[in-house]
């Protein structure tokens, strides 16, 4: 596989050219791409989710195609990276499709799944979510607690040591902070071995190398988000990062969704830089464990709730993934409504649906706009696991998926999106549990999940 | 001169090909309104009806942000070809927006939405890009005379860098010079109040309308 010195050098030496027409090259590029693979918009008497193996073969030659015929861009040093086809397919047969994560008997495997299959998914029960120092190493306890959780991501932070996060130094502090705090709550939760992936406080390369040692950092078994920007776009301080952690055997996850609305434009174009996002990641940060999909670039406005076309473009791009490389694709689960409400726990519901249907793991799921303390509770992973689970033992397949999601979304189209509330208002974290509220609240969800065909016992 | 009838179809070209991101046909519009003597103010009019339309596409998942990009380079084609045809006295100058995402925040995209919303509502934007240092931002803005610095911060622990911006332009003396609005994911209503700005979008409409209003605009 093409090394990372080489992708570091290419930075150095591809052709230059400026931020804004790469950009608009780029719409070009996907609308030709879109118009040549015959990637369609989504319309209303389309199924839920992708059932088409053909779209999602094109969708991945779309996005290989736009790889090795586009490249890829560092904004760093403003230059184009070029790909041969060879290169990126060899990249493909040579990545793994699973990935050992940390260490003893808490050691895992993360896999790639197939579409619709039939083992349990993987599981980042948390963070990538802001969390108030006080309650950090007894958040982490909680949601490390939780038995099937694989590997758990680190959290965002405002004030460490009552000082306020800002400048270089502070920020490295921090840093390190939040693994010592990470490495805490796992131990707290007897579970020491657990895989911690650090969320960057910033993504400076000194604040990110800060914590790639064994004593008080990561340790091998660990990860580093280390995500591939908008537009097919990387840059120097990642790269730096993704060689330094694959030197101390640290492992890396990605962001790797498209967003639609961008300069990818529409859900067609989103499918097409879905794709190929994930596989920049592979080749330029050596990332196997990617976040895929498509998301909205409007979807941040905690506008009422609309999952198409969303919900059919994510199917497509991890459908075309699964089929065609050994990605191990990660639902990032962005509920548009906050904790402790209905709202989002039927939306993480849905995509766990959406995840075991289309081959990805469960990732963390949170609230797109958090405030502080008011990103996620224990109770979305543990309900998200709960989901994927009975949607396996019902033998959901694809076309049922489908249409329990279409039946979902009834549920959710044009209901406001609700603010939610901090994880203190309503989870008791010393007995980790709901409030009362808010418990009858997910067993409410549950109740109706139920009449959907899943069973929870 | 033009009869009622060509002004109407040419001010509807006009905003066809302006609607249509056609910066040719906005180019070929606005010189039919020079040849034909029509009021130039109208065209200009034309011009910003037509952002507001734009925008109300964007919001709604019909354009994207390339048709922004090629919508602001058709209004800017257009609007110089008018603007060379009024006396420079009856000629508005452009309000300036000084834009970018603050030191340690490699996030863009709610940042690029703004700057382009703001070019089609007939702002001159200077987008500085991400990671940018507070100095930049002050250092900019006197340089190009600006009326408005907007700061985005998507990362809860990079929004500091808004308040050290603002408490630059204190130590200079040349506070009350700017206007400054804040943005982002991490950005709310109170913490824009906390740092003293004086306007925060939630998002890139409400940064548009705030930038609006904080020039008198609206």
């Amino acid at each position: 596989m093409i090394s990372l010195l080489e992708i570091a050098e290419r930075t150095q030496k591809g052709r230059k050219m400026p931020e804004d027409a790469w950009n608009m090259s780029l719409f070009q590029k996907i609308q030709e791409l879109a118009k040549k693979y015959d990637i369609p918009k989504y319309t209303a008497d389309m199924p839920f989710l992708n059932l088409d193996d053909g779209l999602a073969d094109r969708a991945f030659r779309a996005g290989l195609d736009l790889i090795t015929e586009h490249g890829v861009y560092c904004t760093t040093t403003g230059r184009v990276l070029e790909f041969a086809g060879e290169e990126v397919e060899g990249a493909i047969r040579e990545s793994p499709a699973e990935l050992p994560v940390g260490r003893g008997p808490d050691a895992r495997v993360i896999k790639q799944r197939e579409i619709a299959g039939k083992e349990p998914l993987n599981v980042c029960p948390g963070h990538h979510s802001p969390f108030s120092e006080d309650l950090a190493p007894l958040v982490v306890k909680n949601f490390a607690q939780i038995p099937r959780a694989d590997f758990i991501e680190g959290f965002n932070f405002v004030n460490v040591d009552g000082r306020e996060i800002q400048g270089e130094p502070l920020e490295v502090y921090a840093t390190r902070r939040q693994i010592g705090w990470m490495r805490e709550g796992v131990r707290k939760a007897g579970r020491p071995g657990l895989a911690i992936v650090l969320y960057p406080i910033n993504t400076g390369a000194v604040t990110l190398m800060s914590v790639l040692e064994p004593i008080s950092g990561l340790q091998p078994g660990d990860g580093l988000l280390t995500s591939v920007l908008p537009d097919e776009k990387i840059e120097h301080d990642m790269l730096a990062a993704a060689i330094a952690s694959q030197q101390c055997g640290v492992w890396r996850v990605s962001s790797s969704f498209s967003m639609l609305g961008g300069f990818c434009g529409g859900e067609d174009g989103a499918i097409i830089e879905g794709v190929a996002k994930a596989l920049t990641a592979m080749i330029c940060y050596r990332v196997y464990v990617n976040c895929t999909g498509v998301e909205h670039i409007r979807t941040a406005k905690g506008s009422a709730t609309h999952p198409q076309p969303l919900s059919w473009a994510r199917s497509v791009v991890n459908q075309a993934l699964n089929r065609h490389s050994n990605i191990i694709c990660m639902a990032w689960i962005a509920s548009s409504s906050g904790p402790g409400t209905e709202l989002n726990l039927l939306e993480t519901a849905a995509r766990a649906i959406e995840a075991v249907a289309n081959g990805a793991n469960l990732y963390a799921p949170r609230h797109l706009t958090p405030r502080m303390n008011a990103g996620q509770t224990p109770v979305q992973p543990e309900l998200m696991i709960e989901v994927a689970d009975a949607v396996i033992r019902a033998g959901m397949g694809r076309d049922g998926a489908a249409e329990t999601l279409g039946s979902l979304a009834r549920q959710l189209e044009g209901r406001d999106t609700e603010r939610g509330y901090t994880i203190q208002e309503c989870y008791d974290l010393v007995n980790h549990k709901p409030n009362s509220d808010f418990l009858q609240i997910y067993l409410k969800v549950k109740d109706y999940l139920h009449t959907l065909g899943l069973d929870f016992d | 001169m033009a009869s009622e009838n060509e002004i109407k179809q040419t001010l509807e070209s006009l905003r066809k090909a302006i609607i249509e991101y056609d910066t040719d046909a906005a180019v070929s519009a606005a010189e039919q309104v020079v040849a034909n003597g029509i009021d130039p103010m109208k065209a200009i009019d034309v011009i910003k009806e037509s952002s507001g339309v734009i925008a109300d596409k964007f919001d709604s998942g019909e354009y994207f942000l390339p048709h922004l990009v090629m919508a602001g380079e058709a209004m800017t084609a257009a609007s110089d070809v008018l603007e060379k045809a009024l006396p420079q006295e009856s000629l508005g100058a452009k309000k300036v927006v000084v834009i970018g995402t603050v030191e340690a925040d490699m996030h863009s995209v709610g940042k690029n939405i703004v700057a382009m919303m703001l070019r089609t509502s007939g702002f001159e934007v200077h987008d500085l890009g991400v990671d940018v240092k507070s100095s930049a931002f002050v250092t900019r803005a006197r340089d190009t005379n600006a009326d408005i610095i907007a700061l985005s911060s998507l990362m809860t622990t990079t929004r500091p860098y808004q308040r050290e911006v603002i408490e630059e332009l204190e130590s200079l003396g040349i506070r009350d010079n700017y206007k400054v609005i804040v943005g982002g994911g991490s950005v709310t209503q109170e913490w824009a109040d906390e740092i003293g700005a004086d306007g925060h979008g939630k998002d890139a409409v409400e940064a548009v309308e705030a930038a609006r209003t904080l020039t008198g605009q609206r």
